[in-house]
C-alpha cells in the first residue's frame, strides 16, 4: 500500500517551500508571462531574473543559439532595475502564495550590498540569490564568483545589510567548485544554488562567424546535466547548508537524480522554454516517484544515492 | 489556462519546392489568433536534439472547423522533422503568441500588404481580416520572391479578390526586380494622382527578409507614410517573453535609465513580432 500523500515540503534557510521545485533565474522572467500557464502558487518558490540597482541594457543580438541538446545564451542580464522591480514586479508576485527569491546582480561589491539592503525592507521577498556566476557580463558576477576571496568579500558585504536567507549561486567555470562553495558558506551564505551556465561558443562554418553577437555565451539544458549533477554531489558532500540543484532538469526523474545527489530543492531552467508546464509537472512527478517507492517524505531522498 | 495545446496534424502538403502548408486542429488558436501572431511548435517530441520549439506565423484560421494552418520553408533540421510528422499525429503547440497587426480604425485608409518570400505566411491571414473589416477594394498586395517558385500564396491573395502585383528578382514572373520597387512605384504614382499634399492615408504591412523590410521602412519614411507595421524575427529560445533572448533595438530611452541613452531593447516574441517601422533602429 503506497503512501497516500507524501510530505513534499523542504526548507532552504528560513524559506519554507511547499515542494522542492523552483525555477532558475532568467528562465521565468518575473512570473507575469508564466502566470498565463498555471497558478504560480503551485511552485515551491520563484526565483526571478537577475536584478541590478540601475537598469541594464543587456548584450547585442543574436543572444541565443541552439546547440546539441542545449542552448547558449548571452543575454547580458538585461533588466529594468531595482526601482521597477519594487514598484511593478513585486506587487504582482505578492498575489501568489509562493516565496519569492530575488537573483541579485551587481558590478561592484557596494552595488550588491545596496540592492540587498533595499530588498531587505521590501514586503514579499523571501530570500536573495547572489548571482556571482553569470558568464555574460564584463564586470561583476563571475569575476567575483571565480575565487574564494572574491565570493567571500561580496557575501560578507551583503550579509551585513540583510537578515534575509542568502543563497549564493555558483559558477561551474572554475577549477575547484568545492573550495568556492566552502568559502561562500564560511562568509555567511545560508544556502547554495548550482550550477549557472557553462561558458561556451558556437560558430557558423559557412559564414565563418560566431553565432552569438557576444561571441561567448552560457550553455544550459540537458547537455550540461551530467556536469551539474557531479558538482551538486561534490558540493553537497563537502558543505552542510541546503543546496538548490539545477542544470538540464527537464522532467521529474532528472529532478530526483539531483535530489539523490544531495540537492534539497531543484530549479527548472531551460526546461521552461521547451515545456512551459515543466515545473508543475515535475512537482506531480516527484510525488508519484515517492508514492511508487513508498517514501513518506521527500527529504528522505536528499543525498540518498547509494 | 491558455497557452499549451496538443494539435493534430490533419494534412501537410508541399505547395512549392521546399515550402509546406500544414493544417492542424486547435480550436483555441483558430478562434483567438490575430493576424501577425505566431505559434511555437515542438518539432520532435522524443528527443532533446533539437531542443527548442520553432516559431511559425499563423497562416490561416478556420474558426468554425476549429483548425488553422501554417506555411513554412524547410530551411534546417527542425522544419525537416516537422515535415516528417504524419497526418493523425499530434504536435505540442504554444500559442497564439505575440502582438499582431493593428488593422486601424479609419475607413478612408488604403491598406498595402508587402510580402517577401515566406513572409507571405502571416499576410494571407492579415488580408482575410482586412477584407472582412474594410472591404477588399481597400487592400492591395505586393508580393515578391527570388524566382517564380518563391512567390508564395499569390492564388490565396487573389482569392480574397484583392489587387495583387508580383515581382521576381530574376524576372521569371511579374515585374523583374525586387518587390520594394513595386511599392516605390505605387507611392510615386499616387503622389502624382493626388493634387497638392493631400495624400491618401496609407497603412502599410510587411513581412519578409530583413533587407526588404528595411527598404520598405526607408521608402515609406521618404514618402511621408507613417503607419508602417513590420513583422520581425530573431532567434527565439522561449517564445513567451521570459528569456529576453529575442530582442530588437527600439528608439526611445529605457525606462528608469539614468545613462541618457536614447534606445532600448524590446522582445520580438512578446512586444512584437509586429513593430512600427518608425520605432525600429536598424543595424
Ligand atoms: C515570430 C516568427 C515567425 C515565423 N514564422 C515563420 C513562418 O510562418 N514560416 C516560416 O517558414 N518560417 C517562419 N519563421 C522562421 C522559422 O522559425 C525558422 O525558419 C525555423 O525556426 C528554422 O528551423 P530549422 O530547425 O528548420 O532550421 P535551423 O536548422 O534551426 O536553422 C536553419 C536556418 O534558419 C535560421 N533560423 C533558425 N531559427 C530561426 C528563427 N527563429 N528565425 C529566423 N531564422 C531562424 C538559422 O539561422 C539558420 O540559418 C518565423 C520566425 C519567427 C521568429
Ligand atoms: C536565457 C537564460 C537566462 C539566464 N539568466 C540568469 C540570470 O539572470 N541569473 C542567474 O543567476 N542565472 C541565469 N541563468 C542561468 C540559469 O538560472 C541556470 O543556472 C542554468 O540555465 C542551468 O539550468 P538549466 O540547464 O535548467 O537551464 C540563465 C539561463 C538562461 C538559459
Ligand atoms: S524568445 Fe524568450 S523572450 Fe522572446
Amino acid at each position: 500500500m503506497g503512501i497516500a500523500s507524501p510530505d513534499l515540503s523542504v526548507k532552504i534557510g528560513k524559506i519554507e517551500m511547499k515542494n522542492p521545485v523552483t525555477v532558475a533565474s532568467g528562465t521565468f522572467g518575473f512570473g507575469q508571462e508564466m502566470a498565463d500557464f498555471y497558478d504560480l502558487s503551485r511552485l515551491g518558490a520563484i526565483v526571478v531574473k537577475g536584478t541590478s540597482l540601475d537598469p541594464w541594457f543587456g548584450n547585442p543580438y543574436p543572444r541565443t543559439v541552439e546547440t546539441p541538446s542545449g542552448m547558449l545564451n548571452a543575454i547580458g542580464l538585461q533588466n529594468d532595475g531595482l526601482e521597477s522591480f519594487l514598484s511593478e514586479k513585486l506587487p504582482f508576485l505578492r498575489q501568489f502564495d509562493v516565496p519569492v527569491i530575488v537573483n541579485v546582480v551587481g558590478q561592484s561589491v557596494e552595488e550588491y550590498a545596496e540592492v540587498a539592503a533595499a530588498l531587505d525592507k521590501a514586503e514579499g521577498v523571501a530570500g536573495l540569490e547572489l548571482n556571482l556566476s553569470c558568464p555574460n557580463v564584463k564586470k561583476g558576477c563571475m569575476i567575483f564568483g571565480s575565487t574564494p576571496e572574491g565570493i567571500a568579500e561580496v557575501i560578507r558585504a551583503v550579509r551585513k545589510r540583510t537578515g534575509l536567507t542568502l543563497i549564493t549561486k555558483l559558477s561551474p567555470n572554475v577549477t575547484d567548485i568545492v573550495s568556492i562553495a566552502q568559502a561562500a558558506v564560511e562568509a555567511g551564505s545560508d544556502a547554495l544554488s548550482l550550477i549557472n551556465t557553462l561558458l561556451g561558443t558556437a560558430i557558423d562554418p559557412w559564414k565563418r562567424k560566431f553565432r552569438l553577437a557576444n561571441i561567448t555565451g552560457g550553455l544550459s539544458g540537458p547537455a550540461v546535466k551530467p556536469v551539474a549533477l557531479r558538482m551538486v554531489w561534490q558540493v553537497a558532500s563537502a558543505v552542510d547548508v541546503p543546496i538548490i540543484g539545477m542544470g538540464g532538469i527537464m522532467n521529474a526523474m532528472d529532478a530526483v537524480e539531483f535530489m539523490l545527489a544531495g540537492a534539497d530543492a531543484i530549479a527548472v531552467g531551460t526546461g521552461n522554454f521547451v515545456n512551459p508546464m515543466a515545473a508543475v509537472e515535475i512537482v506531480t512527478g516527484i510525488e508519484e516517484y515517492l508514492k511508487a517507492t513508498n517514501i513518506s517524505d521527500v527529504k528522505k531522498i536528499v543525498g540518498a544515492v547509494n | 489556462m491558455k497557452g499549451l495545446c496538443e494539435c493534430e496534424i490533419i494534412a501537410q502538403s508541399e505547395i512549392s519546392p521546399g515550402v509546406v502548408r500544414t493544417l492542424l486542429t486547435g480550436p483555441e488558436i483558430a478562434n483567438e489568433a490575430k493576424p501577425g501572431q505566431f505559434v511555437n511548435v515542438q518539432v520532435a517530441r522524443t528527443t532533446t536534439d533539437p531542443l527548442l520549439r520553432r516559431p511559425f506565423s499563423v497562416h490561416a484560421v478556420y474558426p468554425d472547423q476549429g483548425v488553422y494552418s501554417l506555411l513554412y520553408v524547410m530551411v534546417g533540421r527542425g522544419t525537416a522533422l516537422l515535415n516528417k510528422i504524419q497526418p493523425g499525429d499530434y504536435v505540442s503547440v504554444v500559442g497564439p503568441l505575440g502582438r499582431g497587426f493593428d488593422l486601424g480604425d479609419s475607413p478612408d485608409a488604403e491598406h498595402i500588404v508587402i510580402a517577401g518570400g515566406c513572409g507571405a505566411a502571416p499576410l494571407h491571414f492579415l488580408c482575410d481580416d482586412l477584407c472582412n473589416k474594410w472591404g477588399c477594394e481597400k487592400v492591395k498586395v505586393l508580393t515578391g520572391g527570388r524566382s517564380k517558385n518563391a512567390v508564395l500564396c499569390e492564388a490565396e491573395f487573389r482569392s480574397h479578390g484583392v489587387d495583387v502585383a508580383v515581382s521576381t528578382d530574376d524576372g521569371t514572373y511579374g515585374h523583374h526586380g525586387v518587390v520594394t520597387e513595386l511599392l516605390q512605384r505605387y507611392l510615386d504614382n499616387d503622389a502624382q494622382r493626388t493634387t497638392h499634399n493631400a495624400q491618401r492615408p496609407f497603412r502599410i504591412y510587411s513581412c519578409g527578409p530583413h533587407a526588404m523590410m528595411r527598404e520598405v521602412a526607408r521608402i515609406c519614411a521618404e514618402a511621408g507614410v507613417h503607419d508602417v507595421q513590420l513583422s520581425l524575427e530573431n532567434n527565439m529560445a522561449c517564445g513567451i517573453g521570459v528569456c529576453t533572448g529575442c530582442v530588437q533595438k527600439i528608439k526611445g530611452p529605457m525606462k528608469n535609465d539614468k545613462s541618457g541613452q536614447n534606445w532600448h531593447y524590446e522582445r520580438v516574441c512578446k512586444d512584437g513580432p509586429v513593430f512600427n517601422a518608425e520605432d525600429i533602429i536598424w543595424e
